[in-house]
């Protein structure tokens, strides 16, 4: 890193805190769309539209009770919560904001880190995240909470699986890991050429990969325990799941993790599958980069609220179901078929 | 000091740390949560040596999977039906740990000797970073020279696959005491016939191993739990052998 490591932490700090209230709003965002979707007008009174009801249920939260069960496992109970917090935040530092720019003369790269293999370690943070859910079900001392912590666990490690399996044709068609380097290489020209007619648009992946950005996008709503598929947190079912035990802010933290496991998966689609900053004007100016990325971002987000409002939940064994019997095969013969025609475009495949 | 002197130490010693609190933890669910720590700390060390796949798989494969699914079963148990620390046979309780201290001493012996070499291999960093990066290297490497064990190890693990599938099949659900239901049997695609002549009989072994069980709780095994409204006498609607 050319960069000292000062101006790393800043632009890390920075980029935590606009997160931070970004997962405030993303509460405010949500409730709005759901009322608007339900022919309704949700939050309204506190502020102007309604905008200081993160600030006001931020501190009704931290003034209630903080109840422990008398049977709990005290210890992890604690840092359950406090595990998918910190592992959902973590995961930005590995996602690009842009390129280096140059803030006084000084040369800015608008990332913290870019690892050799980014990809992995989002994957590899994500399954970390498990254990908050389900050291959180256990710590709870009530059957109820050990079995839906059970459940999610399952739920998330088989979505896992799928989310990651999904962007392997990504990895075939861009032979990195590095996240930098695929949205780098999403900047670049795809060309369809039928006879005459030519047909350039950017090299997204949304194009080359259709069925895995369908795939990684189920996978990812199933993943952060969203609708359809929140059947283990739902309030109809098991109580509330692992986090019934939780109250006051300890429950936020479930609750506030949750939202920034999807605006950092919104932020991994946007980067891996939309070319992330990836815009018109990017190049000239590197807030319209950002720009791009945020309305990428916030399009995934409404498209996840959208599912909220609109479709039933899964039943348990349906939701498995479709995990291993549908997605599974279907994301093998993705990769089967990308891996197929890089070798023929590489000429490497002879018969 | 260099950074990466203190890195080091940081997670060395976390690890070791965690490896002692895993074996010392009473509660089966601590010791899992210690082992994660240290496979994290572990994970760390891979990057400090130039290993960032390996050590992204270790976290994604062993402490994200394999911890998760050995937790699935830790938190099931009792703790109160642990074997007590202590027990077991006192040639057990004497042998064991005096391997682990002679282990120990010869480990520590090696280390502060330093006079062991091995001969340098061929992953040099400069010949990793010809190839493009630790995971490049790992890929050439399992996909030409180390492929027959790739394959057998894919093997073993549809291996284990199949036969947990075969061990939970549904039409022994019946036989299966206790099992947490993940899910109604009603709703997987098995067409069973209707009617409380299906109900699983409960047989002599069944009756033993839930006399052991001390609930006064009417245990009810059946295919179809909604046949089963009322918490009616056991044996209403339910074949003897």
């Amino acid at each position: 890193m050319d960069q000292p490591i000062w101006l790393t932490f800043l632009v890390a700090f920075i980029f935590m805190n606009v997160l931070l209230v970004g997962m405030a709003y993303m509460t405010w965002y949500e409730r709005k769309v759901l009322a608007a979707m339900q022919d309704r007008v949700g939050p309204n009174r506190t502020g102007p539209k309604g905008l200081l009801q993160p600030i006001a249920d931020g501190i009704k939260l931290l003034g209630k009770e903080d109840l422990i069960p008398a049977h709990a496992d005290k210890v992890v109970f604690y840092f359950a919560p406090l595990v998918v917090f910190v592992v959902a935040i973590t995961r930005v530092a590995v996602i690009p904001f842009g390129n280096t720019i140059t803030v006084f003369g000084h040369p800015v790269n608008l990332w913290v880190t870019d690892l050799n293999v980014g990809a992995l370690f989002l994957l590899a943070f994500g399954s970390l995240g498990v254990y908050g859910i389900i050291l959180g079900g256990y710590a709870s001392a009530n059957r109820y909470s050990l079995l839906g912590g059970l459940r999610s666990a399952a739920q998330v490690v088989s979505y896992e699986i799928i989310l990651g399996l999904s962007l392997v044709g990504i990895f075939l068609l861009s032979s990195s890991l590095s996240i930098r380097t695929i949205m780098e290489q999403q900047m670049r020209d795809l060309t369809f050429a039928l006879g005459p007619l030519t047909l350039t648009l950017p090299n997204w992946f949304i194009l080359s990969q259709p069925l895995a950005f369908v795939i990684f996008f189920l996978a990812a709503v199933a993943e952060t325990n969203r609708a359809p598929f929140d059947l283990p947190e739902a309030e109809t079912e098991l109580v509330s799941g692992f986090h019934t035990e939780y109250s006051a802010f300890r429950f936020s933290f479930y609750f506030l993790g949750e939202y920034i496991n999807m605006i950092v998966v919104s932020l991994f689609a946007a980067v891996m599958f939309l070319g992330g900053i990836d815009g018109p004007g990017a190049d000239r100016f590197w807030g319209m980069g950002i720009l791009w990325l945020l309305l990428k971002v916030v399009l995934f987000l409404f498209f996840y609220i959208w599912l909220r409002g609109t479709l039933p939940r899964f039943r348990y064994d349906q939701l498995m179901g479709i995990a291993w019997k549908v997605l599974l095969p279907l994301v093998l013969v993705n990769i089967l078929i990308t891996a197929l025609i890089r070798l023929i475009g590489n000429g490497q495949l002879s018969f | 000091m260099a950074w990466n002197v203190i890195f080091f130490y940081l997670l060395a010693a976390v690890s070791v740390l965690a490896a002692i609190g895993m074996v010392a933890a009473k509660n089966p669910v601590h010791s899992a949560i210690f082992l994660v720590l240290t496979l994290f700390n572990t994970a760390g060390i891979f990057v400090m040596l130039g290993a960032e796949f390996l050590a992204a798989a270790q976290v994604i494969v062993y402490a994200g999977a394999v911890l998760v699914l050995m937790l699935f079963f830790l938190m099931l148990v009792d703790p109160e039906r642990l074997p007590e620390r202590g027990g077991g046979h006192p040639v057990q309780r004497i042998v064991g740990p005096l391997l682990g201290v002679i282990l120990f001493l010869e480990v520590a012996a090696a280390i502060a000797n330093r006079a062991m070499f091995g001969s340098l291999g061929n992953a040099t960093p400069e010949n990793i970073a010809f190839v493009g990066g630790s995971t490049q290297a790992v890929g050439n490497l399992l996909f030409t020279q180390f492929l027959l064990p790739f394959e057998v190890v894919s093997l073993v693990l549809l291996i284990g696959v199949v036969g947990a599938i075969v061990l939970a099949l549904p039409e022994r659900l019946g036989e299966r005491l206790g099992t947490i239901s993940l899910g109604h049997p009603r709703g997987t695609d098995m067409a069973l016939p209707e009617g409380p002549s299906t109900a699983a009989p409960i047989t002599r072994a069944d009756e033993k191993a839930t006399a052991a069980l001390e609930s006064t709780r009417e245990i009810i095994l059946v295919r179809d739990p909604d046949l089963y409204t009322g918490v009616g006498s056991r044996k209403s609607d339910v074949g003897r052998e």
